[in-house]
């Protein structure tokens, strides 16, 4: 069975001055299949965004090791970390963070441009990407034009668009309304079952836990499992 | 099902088909770099000021300069060296100190050959001599110019004659106006010269001032003294002449002409030799450094503020776009991909701003030129100031278009770099 994800003994500090604050210390988590809607939950400051980061390969961790798709990510170059994030992990971020000069469309598009997909078959994807989420017809719109639920389905069509093993929402919902944000979980997990990619989302929100097939929980940098 | 690593996969997949996978097409990166640039409208609008200003500058300044150069060089040409000056052989070596020993006496057979040379304009025979003038109770030394005066009349095109009139008979001589005031004398007077003949006796005539000339220089104003050929040939008791300059209907044909003189006077055996106006011109070559080194520096300083502006800009526009640069960065753009993103962007800013200034150049020059030019006073040991006007040199124009894109591209160095750099998840964490 392909491992997706596999974290073994990761400890994360970081220094605040000569303060020594401990994010992550042992942890140790294995998501196995595809396909599956995993939740870290755990309250503000826990590590949560953390560990995404680690999964996400933008961090390092101070000890332990990381081993996506069967990488060993610690070892690989700056470069080829950026092509596997390309390639095989999609973000979703808690403020969007879609590129404010480019439409819907254009945003969809970006990873298809960095990984160099010919054109008819990037476009062919990309509009099937924003019929999805429902923003075919939004397309030449640019984020300031969109609401906050729709500027989240953008980034999450962005984030699919490449069709990546992983896809890792940093609190997805936190910006938006109760109701937006339980429709864009509700589109995410459907997403996540046609694609079969393993979604990874946090959160410190307890209403949204019933979307998820798996919680951890993440306390003082320590993790805890809890089938759904 | 035993999966290859994804990395060693896509590594065959770039081999095969030979192409970078982190590199986004050109033109998508020039797009997403021009729709950045007009982001913020007001920081790129300064920053376009600051490179229209300095790309206006140096068009205007080069042009003046060139002008300066321009109108400097054909009024030395045209006062006094000529394109060509054409001497006994031996005279540029030997000739200074005894200039009698170097004549042409075969004056009438050279003039010939000149004639029969289609870019020659006018061929002036002259002999000069230094001596003494007396005006009765003052005496100076003087430079006593010989020449023929339907040629001359047409050499000095930018020496006037403010008094009196041109020398018509024998006899008769048009001084300099500082020397006329010096020797106190007045039109109809005459004055005396003394000198040695080519036989080293001292001989002396009596001249009748007819007229005062000016020619923009004091020192040759204050010495000079005119006179028709023959005068000088009897009082000097020969019948060669020291030089001969000649006039080109084109200063860029001096070295073209040049060259088929020495062939010709190699063939017919003449025994001459030549200088051309600019080994000559002295004067005019330490003017082109002096101002040629003034433009330099403008060059480095405008270069300096362009730099600045530009790195500025470009430094506060990525501080803006941190987390916008931690985005793009963690969804997958290389480094590389991201420096040459705000590469590009310096680059477009220097392209757009370099053309604007190029445009906004040529017109300032323009109306500096309807409106009538610049009036710059007297320079330095001259009498008369003149309007200067822009010329709009094509080598100034390209020289600082290209110099500002490249200085665009320099400034845009290090932002790149620092944006490349930034940590992706401290960038996210920007706020």
């Amino acid at each position: 069975m392909e491992k997706v994800v596999e974290i073994k003994d990761i400890e994360k500090i970081y220094y605040l001055g000569k303060t020594e604050i401990k994010a992550l210390q042992g942890v140790n988590l294995e998501i196995n299949n595809k396909g599956k809607f995993i939740c870290i939950c755990g309250p503000s400051g826990s590590g949560k965004t953390t560990l995404l980061n680690l999964i996400g390969c933008l961090d390092r961790p101070t000890r332990g090791d990381i081993i996506i798709l069967d990488m060993k990510v610690l070892t690989l170059s700056d470069t080829k970390l950026s092509q596997l994030r390309n390639e095989h992990i999609g973000f979703i971020f808690q403020t969007f963070n879609l590129i404010p000069v480019l439409t819907a469309y254009e945003n969809v598009e970006y990873p298809l441009l960095i990984k160099g997909l010919a054109g008819r078959e990037r476009k062919r994807r990309v509009l099937q990407m924003l019929e999805e989420v429902g923003l075919i017809e939004f397309r030449n719109h640019k984020p300031e034009e969109l609401s906050g639920g729709q500027r989240q389905r953008v980034s999450i069509a962005r984030a699919l668009v490449t069709l990546p093993e992983i896809v890792l929402a940093d609190e997805p919902t936190a910006n938006l309304d109760t109701r937006t944000g339980e429709t864009i979980l509700e589109l995410m997990r459907k997403i996540s079952k046609e694609h079969s990619s393993t979604f990874i989302f946090s959160t410190h929100d307890h209403k949204i836990l019933n979307y998820a097939e798996k919680i951890y929980y993440l306390r003082d940098g320590r993790i805890s499992l809890k089938e759904q | 099902m035993q999966k290859k690593s994804i990395i060693s996969e896509t590594e065959e997949y770039l081999l095969r088909n030979n192409k970078c996978g982190g590199l986004m097409k050109i033109t998508k990166i020039f797009s997403l770099a021009l729709r950045n640039i007009f982001r913020n409208k007001r920081r790129t609008t300064l920053t376009f000021f600051a490179i229209i200003s300095g790309m206006v500058a140096l068009v205007v300044f080069g042009g003046f300069v060139h002008f300066s150069f321009w109108g400097l060089r054909e009024s030395t040409i045209r006062s006094q060296l000529g394109h060509i000056q054409i001497y006994k052989k031996g005279y540029s070596q030997e000739g200074l100190e005894n200039r009698l020993e170097y004549l042409i006496d075969n004056f009438n057979k050279v003039e010939e050959e000149l004639r029969k040379m289609p870019n020659i304009e006018i061929s002036a025979p002259r002999l000069s001599f230094a001596g003494l003038i007396s005006g009765g109770e003052n005496t100076h030394t003087c430079l006593g110019i010989g020449g023929v005066r339907e040629k001359e009349s047409k050499l000095a095109t930018f020496e006037a004659l403010v008094e009196g009139e041109d020398i018509y008979g024998e006899d008769e001589a048009v001084i300099g106006s500082t020397l006329k005031k010096s020797l106190g004398v007045e039109i109809g007077n005459y004055v005396t010269l003394l000198t040695m003949t080519v036989d080293g006796s001292i001989n002396a005539v009596d001249v009748k001032v007819v007229g005062v000339s000016q020619s923009g220089s004091r020192e040759y104003d204050s010495v000079v003294v005119k006179l028709p050929l023959t005068t000088v040939q009897r009082l000097l008791n020969t019948n060669s002449v020291e030089k001969i300059l000649l006039l080109l209907d084109k200063t860029e044909h001096t070295p073209t002409v040049a060259t088929q003189l020495t062939q010709i006077f190699e063939a017919k055996k003449l025994n001459l030799e030549l200088k051309k106006w600019d080994e000559l011109a002295s004067f005019y070559r330490s003017v082109v450094r002096l101002y040629t080194g003034i433009f330099n520096v403008m060059k480095v300083i405008i270069a300096v503020i362009v730099f600045f502006s530009i790195a500025n800009t470009m430094t506060m526009s990525i501080f803006e776009r941190t987390r916008e640069i931690g985005t793009i960065r963690a969804i997958g753009t290389r480094k590389s991909t991201t420096i040459l993103l705000f590469f590009t962007e310096g680059f477009l800013i220097g392209i757009i701003g370099g053309m604007l200034g190029i445009i906004t150049g040529i017109v300032v020059a323009t109306v500096i030129n309807i409106t009538g030019g610049i009036y710059v006073p007297p320079p330095p040991m001259m009498t008369q100031g003149y309007s200067a006007l822009i010329l709009i040199v094509p080598k100034v124009v390209v020289y600082s278009y290209i110099s500002t894109v490249l200085v665009s591209i320099v400034s845009s160095f290090y932002p790149a770099f620092r944006a490349a750099n930034l940590s992706v998840v401290e960038a996210l964490r920007h706020s």
